[in-house]
């Protein structure tokens, strides 16, 4: 039974990481502009189909596609960024509209280009198993928990100490005194949303390397992305990774103790319950809910 | 339309011309709805237009809760899914009429949607996306209670619409009249609520829910009320669907389908009036089945994304709104309450 | 794949003109049969494939029988009930004589109620549920059942006599029933099973597989799942090694298609099957099927394909066989269809009282580094099953 927990906890950080890196730029976006960007999952699906492309069509390794995925990915957050600038009224539910609209031509545009095949690596390097001692793992999901740990140094890092960095925070959390002090509010939401553009990049291929894509796909990241952001809170990074980490470890857990079917199960009722009872989210600092 | 008796008092005369113009409209409009049958559609032709009229029933309570209730909900389906089992179980178990059956479901979904109630203390993405994990929560657990509701493998032998009267119900032309009929008091139901003083009580809500607290004006119990009543719609047009089509599986009933689809015909109707989503869904859904599909046969939806995009983008208050502003005269207050209820 | 969509849509309106311009003279005689497939969604993929054999299908009927063509109209119904309904009855308008339905039994129930109604037959080979022809219709038909995959997989299980086996089983419909139905089958058979069903959302398997490795630790895992989930069951498992002997899986999983997009994967795993790879056709009627397919798709047969090539040549028989005794407008295609015994690559392929095919039984398919060896049951078999053989 502890090797059942043990296998499932490491399982549940590891994919916890790359939910992590998925929602990420969702939580970017919203602290930038208190816009929940219903189109993300949409582009980190956008970023595994470059990667199948760059795979498939010169037998590279998938990670040779972000550069490709970075310009692709990093173009449709701007033109969306463009578009839900354009709102002037009713701004919160109309973005919504407006992004979820935007999810459902990504998703049919991908359909159109790349067909409905179930689409994954093929290489065989990625998909191998590495073991620490009675624990396994794919080699992909260790890349991508490296990634990921790496991704999210860097932009706590940017966010800390960089002057964009220290825009960004003043822009979320108080729009109108940033403006005062002389910052740009539309500048600063474009780069936040190119940096979330380029954050689902990453995350779109090593979802790739190691889980299966699909057309449908990316509506069901959104819906992951917004839970992490929830469990999150507003503004923390080590608690969007931690609010992921713990999705991940209770979906694994669920599944461990008790159904897989009910996996899912799992992962809403501790979303609701963290919205009702801890309103601020698990980590987040301030109250933005009321 | 008929039920405005509660106008208030001081608009009195223009009330009154406004209910007589209302009155044509409304009887115009039910003369329109009743020409396909006279006309002598095709069965293929009434097939669609009863399920736009089922999308037209749940974008109306979807709009309900978006306008009146200031909620925007990103799962409908959970009440469409649990008023289509409930409907369908208390036929096919417990032999209820069908035709009682499928108000029943709707209270049914009423009584669900009371564990939401937690969920009214959050705003905007918070609320929307709550309501979809709900969604999400009761499609798992019907696919779970396989002694109740037959599992993934679904319900399929539970009786469908009766003959009353001599009149089948079952047929498509009766399927057709019985669904209309339901969209008509429905929206006569929110029509005579937007007048009332609750309504202007919820008008004042959504703009300042600080201020209305200050002059004892009971936000939450409003909102409550609004959710519950939408939960009801959509839980009743849930239950008729059920009927008509016969077959439910968890993964039908609570498909993303019906959270998403009222979205759009509510946004591209116009989701401040009271008509525009019926028409929005009429509309949106006989374009996306008989044009887009024939333009696009695979992947037909991204016509309907960039649709919703540019509504949004360029006229936010949809198919009414455009109406309105092209048509002020005829809009009157049937098509266009929201801009004038503002002013 | 727009690109042919339009081009089809386009060659079918000219043959229509052609057909309309033409009808005066003694020019062949063209019946229209309706389509309605899941085209967009996650079921697209089963849409498509079964909309290549159906088109490989036509081609063929129409070359043997110079005085009747047929020709297919398709509407995609996205996978919901009300639009396969409505796509049954514009079809029906629109002059289709049969219809031929798509997937899903969900879909397949409500859309030949309809066509029942209109009187028109309706036959599919995506639904399989045992409620379907408990209706009693008339005009119903089908060519594979639940039953028939239970008892494909069953046979070969019970040959190789497991001590134990775990059956991972997605909560989808079809999954769903055959697990169940399977984990009768093998208890009485005297096999331990232990059935772990999980939701169509989850993608990393390695929870289930451990479970199965530490706690069932069974001679065989069976996947009752589609391919997305065949994909993430063998990665975890390749991961994890539990210590079985044998991945067995069902439909769409021994397929030339499946080892070539997943090579590492696919090695030694048995799924369902009809026919060997390298195609080795005992028949005339296959040779040409899977010649005309590759031309026509540049790829392997898959097995919808199989499936839908052979429902809609038997439909297609059906109908000149009615058009001949001038009995297609007066109803006697249901009868014609019931008259129906033939050989396929399916095997017999007749109709009983309820529409189903009482014949319909399976071969399991072993993949053996790019080629599919049919392994049980022991009559289609061409060679020995390697067991314990695993991908890892």
């Amino acid at each position: 039974m502890t090797e059942l927990i043990l296998q499932a906890l490491f399982s549940g950080v590891l994919i916890g990481s790359v939910y992590a890196l998925v929602a990420l730029g969702l939580a970017l976006a919203f602290g930038a502009m208190r816009i929940i960007n219903l189109a993300h999952g949409e582009l980190v699906l956008l970023a595994a189909y470059m990667a199948y492309l760059v795979e498939s069509r010169t037998g590279l390794d998938p990670y040779f596609a972000i550069p490709l995925a970075l310009v692709v990915v990093a173009a449709a957050s701007f033109v969306l960024f463009l578009l839900v600038d354009r709102i002037k009224d009713h701004r919160e539910l109309n973005s919504l509209i407006l992004t979820f609209a935007i999810g459902i031509i990504l998703t049919n545009a991908i359909l159109l280009v790349f067909a409905s095949d179930v689409r994954t690596t093929a290489s065989p390097f990625l998909q191998d198993a590495v073991s620490l001692g009675d624990l396994f793992a794919m080699r992909s999901e260790i890349i991508a928990f490296v990634l990921s740990l790496v991704l999210m140094g860097a932009l706590w890092w940017w966010l800390k100490s960089s002057w964009y960095g220290r825009a960004v925070r003043a822009v979320s959390s108080n729009r109108g005194a940033a403006k005062l002090m002389g910052i740009n509010p539309t500048r600063i939401e474009t780069v936040s949303f190119l940096v979330a553009g380029a954050l689902a990049s990453f995350a779109g291929v090593a979802l790739y390397t190691m889980s299966v894509v699909q057309p449908a796909t990316g509506h069901a990241l959104t819906v992951k992305a917004f839970i992490i952001t929830v469990l999150a809170g507003v503004g923390s990074i080590p608690g969007v990774f931690l609010g992921a980490v713990l999705l991940g470890v209770t979906e694994a857990l669920t599944v461990t103790l008790a159904s897989s079917a009910l996996q899912e199960l799992a992962g809403m009722v501790l979303f609701l319950l963290v919205l009702f009872l801890m309103p601020n989210g698990l980590f987040g600092a301030r109250a933005r809910r009321g | 339309m008929p039920v405005t008796s509660n106008a208030s008092a001081q608009a009195a005369p223009a009330a009154a011309s406004q209910r007589g113009r209302g009155a044509l409209i409304g009887a115009g409009l039910l003369a329109l709805a009743l020409l396909p049958l006279v006309a002598g559609a095709s069965p293929y032709m009434l097939g669609l237009l009863i399920s736009a009229l089922i999308l037209a029933g749940l974008a109306l309570s979807w709009a309900l809760l978006g306008n009146l209730g200031g909620m925007v909900s990103f799962g409908h389906a959970a009440f469409f899914g649990v008023g289509a089992y409930g409907s369908a179980l208390l036929a096919g178990k417990l032999g209820v009429p069908v035709l009682l059956a499928i108000p029943l479901g709707g209270l049914i979904a009423t009584v669900f949607s009371l564990a939401m109630l937690p969920a009214l203390r959050l705003s905007g993405p918070y609320f929307a996306l709550a309501i979809l994990a709900y969604a999400q929560i009761f499609r798992i657990l019907a696919t779970e209670l396989d002694w109740l509701t037959g599992g993934a493998a679904g319900l399929q032998r539970y009786p469908g619409l009766p003959t009353v009267l001599g009149f089948n119900l079952a047929d498509r032309a009766g399927s057709y009249v019985l669904v209309l009929a339901c969209v008509v008091v429905f929206a006569l139901v929110y029509m005579a609520l937007r007048r009332s003083h609750v309504g202007t009580a919820l008008r004042a809500i959504a703009d300042s829910e600080d201020a209305t607290r200050v002059v004892g004006v009971n936000a939450t119990v409003l909102k409550t009320w609004m959710l519950l009543l939408s939960a009801f719609i959509a839980g009743v047009f849930g239950a008729l669907n059920a009927h008509i089509i016969g077959f439910l599986e968890p993964d039908y009933a609570f498909s993303g389908i019906w959270s998403v689809m009222p979205i759009i015909a509510a946004v591209f109707g116009g989701y401040r009036s009271v008509l525009g989503p019926i028409f929005g869904a009429v509309v949106i859904y006989l374009f996306d089945q008989v044009i887009a599909k024939s333009l696009i046969p695979v992947g037909h939806q991204i016509l309907l994304g960039i649709v919703l995009a540019i509504m949004v983008l360029l006229a936010p208050n949809g198919l009414s709104g455009l109406v309105a502003r092209f048509l002020p005269r005829l809009a009157g207050r049937g098509l266009s309450n929201a801009e004038k209820g503002h002013a | 794949m727009v690109g042919r969509t339009i081009v089809s849509a386009a060659l079918v309106f000219s043959l229509t003109v052609a057909a309309t311009a033409t009808e005066a003279q003694d020019a062949p005689k063209t019946f229209t049969i309706g389509a309605h497939m899941p085209l967009t969604g996650s079921l697209a993929r089963s849409g498509q494939a079964f909309t290549e054999g159906m088109q490989v299908a036509v081609k063929m009927c129409n070359a043997a029988s110079p005085k009747f063509q047929v020709k297919v109209d398709l509407i995609d119904d996205e996978s919901t009930p009300a639009k396969a309904v409505s796509a049954v009855e514009k079809l029906s308008s629109d002059g289709a004589v049969a219809l031929i339905g798509g997937y899903g039994s969900n879909i397949i129930g409500p859309a030949s109620d309809a066509s029942d109604k209109l009187g028109k037959v309706y036959i599919t080979a995506g639904a399989v549920s045992d409620e379907l022809t408990k209706r009693g219709l008339k005009t119903f038909f089908r060519i594979n059942n639940n039953a028939g995959y239970e008892r494909g997989i069953a046979t070969l299980i019970g040959d190789l006599k497991p001590a134990k086996v775990s059956i991972v089983a997605s909560t989808k419909e079809a999954p769903a029933l055959l697990a169940e139905g399977l984990e009768k089958d093998l208890a009485a058979k005297g096999i331990a099973v232990t059935v772990h069903k999980f939701d169509p959302a989850i993608t990393d398997f390695k929870p289930i597989i451990n479970k199965i490795k530490l706690q069932d630790k069974p001679d065989i895992i069976m996947m009752s799942a589609y391919e997305n989930d065949y994909v993430g069951i063998i990665r975890a498992a390749k991961v994890l090694k539990p210590n079985v002997k044998l991945i067995v899986g069902t439909w769409s999983l021994a397929t030339p298609k499946m080892y070539t997009e997943f090579p590492d994967l696919m090695n030694n795993v048995v799924g369902t099957s009809f026919l060997p790879f390298p195609v080795e056709v005992k028949d005339e009627e296959g040779r040409k099927f899977s010649e005309i397919y590759k031309q026509s798709y540049n790829k392997e047969i898959e097995y919808l394909s199989t499936l839908s090539f052979v429902e809609t040549m038997a439909l297609c028989e059906a109908i000149v066989r009615a058009a001949e005794a001038g009995t297609l407008d007066k109803g006697g295609l249901a009868a014609e269809m019931r008259k129906t015994d033939r050989n396929s690559l399916l095997g017999r392929i007749q109709f009983d009282e309820t529409g189903d095919n009482p014949n319909f039984a399976l071969s399991m398919g072993q993949h053996r580094d790019g080629k599919i060896v049919l392994v049980s049951p022991k009559s289609a078999a061409t060679g020995e099953i390697a067991y314990p053989a695993l991908p890892w």
